[in-house]
């Protein structure tokens, strides 16, 4: 037997998980998103008719808006707040884990149980944030049951969780050669032109995969919206709207179509950011 | 043979998922043990658990029954034995998705063996229960558990504003609650001095918006399972209803419900006096298990007359329905008779008649209630359930109730003839 036979009877257990997980499903979806199916009852071919109904569909155009302003204004905030933290806790002092974990505590709760707990800081009368803003003499918004708040609820808890990406900022920015800095410091440039020239141009390789990853759970952003949905429309994120497609109104074709739309958007999405990485994105090789 | 390895490899990788897609059905097989899927967990399934040893013990050999426990997400798990072939051959479902289920095919229509039965027949039911378990006018489910709305009432705040008790048989209406609410939306104030706002009652989405739409006289959907009601002048004033309770300030403002976690704490903590609940609900208990300085009297009242005379009482139903793949369905059918008798002893209320008096053999403290459970039996109802429902239903929240709670001065009259809309069109979909 070869040497790369045996080097494929190997990998056969992973191949095996791949085409059944993975490929299969894949396949299976591509299908599906073409049949009229309820998960319960046979299914019928329908061709594109899935996709006609969701363009036509004014539901799926608000879900799709209520997520795309949550992802155009929570992905950049979330990777300005990881990457302030991480810059705020690079340095070597006394008790910085104790900062660290703190600051990365958020990325390991459950979803859930964040959701719960947002729950009761968002409440209006008895609210953590709201009895905040009283000692101010500030009466704080409706929060979740005010449309116009839903969006700006949502907001806080994701820069809350910004954290989650610290890690890799920190490993990023103890990896930025000290000679560049050394270098900078020659040249007489003081902190911020330090982050501006160095840091910042050092750490886009970092940015951009926390863009493209950002990119893709805003989008897919399900749990917390699913638990405390929102004021009328305002909280049915995509997600949600497939979700209940499937499986509250067991429109299983119907949803699985969705779920290929949303791949095609967040993949051209992926491929215009992906264009752009030569514009900014620092890489050694040139 | 080396060069033919690749190709057997993939013909056996192939044979594998072939295998795992190819499941066996159990079409035509004749059986002696049934599965049974509940969504009952905890203490709950303890106590299902010893009904299903009870009926196996008297089976013997005849035949036995397995417990499916599936305590979360149970509807969505369902649904994937069901696509699996592997469909419990009976299941609890709950009223609202029995027309759908039919519609599909996944469950079997039980009208002739139920219509034939000496055991358990569809005149022992109330009919407004009964009701939940048809779809287009054949039985698909037997109810095992009927929870018609009651008003609870604090006899003693009652008391403390001079306010007349609702009567305890009825034929109050749903002005008269409102104004009973008035007298009893008071400033009091604690123990320590502060000030804090009691209410009449509470409505924060909880009674559902079938129950002021019949209070008007109106409906959601037609008992053809076609005709949309919504915009029906009765529907409308029904809706007023709700409008002018939400706007009368005699509820919590939506927006401070969760503050206390939830509706029944409002009144669990004497902050209203009347909550609108099953009759399954177990204030008396929680209420007896207070320290004393907090204890208080509950009272019960019928649901208020609405506009078309009747106190019509929503009503949540469970059905234990069938697998229409079983094949020896007679004798399933008689297994699933003889559980669903010994759930009638096991929770409250019984859903068929005569059998009031149970309820005190299942809770005690609910004794002083039994007249009043007896009106809200009679006058239970369901809503049409079409299979559409569940997307109208939530257009019904999202887009009218929760507006409604959300803002005082919202359209509701408009925006009630939009869903209307939205609802024929999916009914004229219908396959």
């Amino acid at each position: 037997m070869k040497k790369s036979q045996i080097g494929f009877l190997f990998i056969l257990p992973w191949l095996l998980g791949l085409i059944i997980f993975t490929v299969f499903p894949i396949i299976a979806a591509l299908y599906i998103s073409m049949t009229d199916w309820s998960i319960i009852g046979q299914e019928t071919f329908i061709g594109f008719r899935n996709f006609g109904n969701i363009f036509s569909d004014p539901a799926f155009y608000k879900a799709l808006l209520v997520t795309m302003r949550y992802a155009v204004l929570a992905i950049p905030l979330t990777i300005i707040m990881a990457l302030l933290v991480a810059l705020s806790v690079n340095n070597q002092y006394k008790g910085i884990g104790i900062f660290r974990t703190i600051f990365y505590m958020p990325s390991i709760v459950s979803g859930v149980a964040v959701a719960i707990v947002f729950k009761w800081i968002l409440d209006p009368s008895y609210g953590a944030l709201n009895s905040l803003l009283r000692i101010f003499g500030i009466t704080g918004p409706n929060w979740l049951y005010d449309s116009a708040w839903v969006l700006p609820s949502y907001l806080i808890m994701a820069v809350w969780g910004a954290s989650g990406g610290l890690y890799i900022y920190l490993a990023a920015l103890k990896d930025i050669p000290k000679e560049l800095y050394e270098a900078a410091t020659i040249d007489g440039a003081g902190w911020r032109q330090k982050i501006r020239y160095v840091t910042l141009p050092m750490l886009t390789p970092i940015l951009f995969y926390n863009l493209v990853i950002g990119l893709i759970g805003a989008f897919r952003k399900f749990t917390d919206a699913y638990v405390l949905g929102g004021a009328g429309e305002e909280g049915v994120f995509y997600m949600v709207y497939l979700y209940r497609q499937a499986f509250s109104f067991y429109k299983m074709g119907y949803a699985t179509a969705l779920a290929w739309i949303l791949f095609v958007i967040i993949l051209g999405l992926t491929l215009i950011i992906n264009y752009t990485k030569k514009y900014w994105v620092y890489s050694e090789r040139k | 043979m080396k060069k033919r390895l690749p190709g057997i490899i993939f013909c056996m990788v192939l044979i594998f998922i072939l295998a795992l897609l190819t499941g066996c059905t159990g079409a035509g097989k004749e059986k002696s043990t049934f599965t049974f899927a509940t969504w009952a967990a905890g203490e709950e399934l303890k106590e299902f658990d010893a009904i299903i040893e009870k009926v196996n013990r008297e089976a013997g050999d005849r035949y036995q029954v397995e417990v499916l426990s599936i305590p979360s997400d149970y509807y969505v798990k369902l649904a994937t034995y069901i696509a699996a072939n592997k469909t419990p051959d009976f299941f609890w479902l709950t009223q609202e998705l029995i027309s759908k289920y039919a519609q599909l095919g996944a469950i079997a229509d039980l009208t002739e063996m139920f219509e034939d039965s000496k055991g358990l027949t569809p005149d022992q039911y109330y009919p407004g229960v009964l009701r939940s378990a048809t779809y287009n006018g054949r039985f698909y489910g037997l109810p095992w558990i009927a929870n018609p709305l009651v008003v609870y009432y604090n006899k003693d705040l009652f008391a403390a504003a001079g306010v007349a008790y609702p009567p305890a048989t009825g034929g109050w209406t749903w002005d008269e609650l409102i104004e009973t609410a008035k007298a009893l939306t008071r400033t009091e104030q604690d123990d320590y001095g502060n000030n804090y706002q009691q209410y009449g009652c509470i409505v924060d989405g909880w009674p559902n918006i079938e129950t002021f739409i019949w209070a008007g006289g109106g409906d959601i959907i037609a008992e053809n399972g076609v005709d949309i009601l919504l915009d029906s002048e009765e529907t409308i004033q029904g809706l007023t209803i709700l409008h002018k309770i939400l706007n009368a300030g005699i509820t919590p403002p939506y927006r401070e419900v969760g503050s206390l976690g939830s509706n029944n704490v409002w009144f669990e903590k004497q902050r209203v006096a009347m909550f609108m609940g099953g009759i399954q609900d177990n204030f008396e208990v929680k209420i007896s298990k207070l320290p004393e300085k907090e204890q208080f009297r509950i009272g019960y009242a019928p649901m208020p007359v609405g506009l078309d005379g009747k106190a019509h009482s929503f009503n949540w139903t469970a059905s234990t329905v069938m697998s229409r793949k079983l094949a020896k369905k007679q004798t399933a059918y008689e297994v699933m008779e003889k559980i669903t008798l010994e759930f009638f002893k096991w929770k409250i209320a019984s859903p068929i008649s005569g059998e009031v008096e149970r309820i005190v053999e299942i809770a005690p403290a609910k004794e002083p209630a039994l007249e009043t459970i007896q009106i809200c039996l009679n006058n239970a109802r369901s809503a049409n359930y079409v299979p559409e429902w569940n997307e109208i239903n939530h257009n019904l929240w999202l887009k009218l109730y929760n507006a409604m709670l959300n803002e005082g001065d919202f359209d509701y009259k408009s925006q009630v003839k939009a869903i209307a809309e939205e609802a024929r069109k999916l009914i004229a979909n219908r396959k």
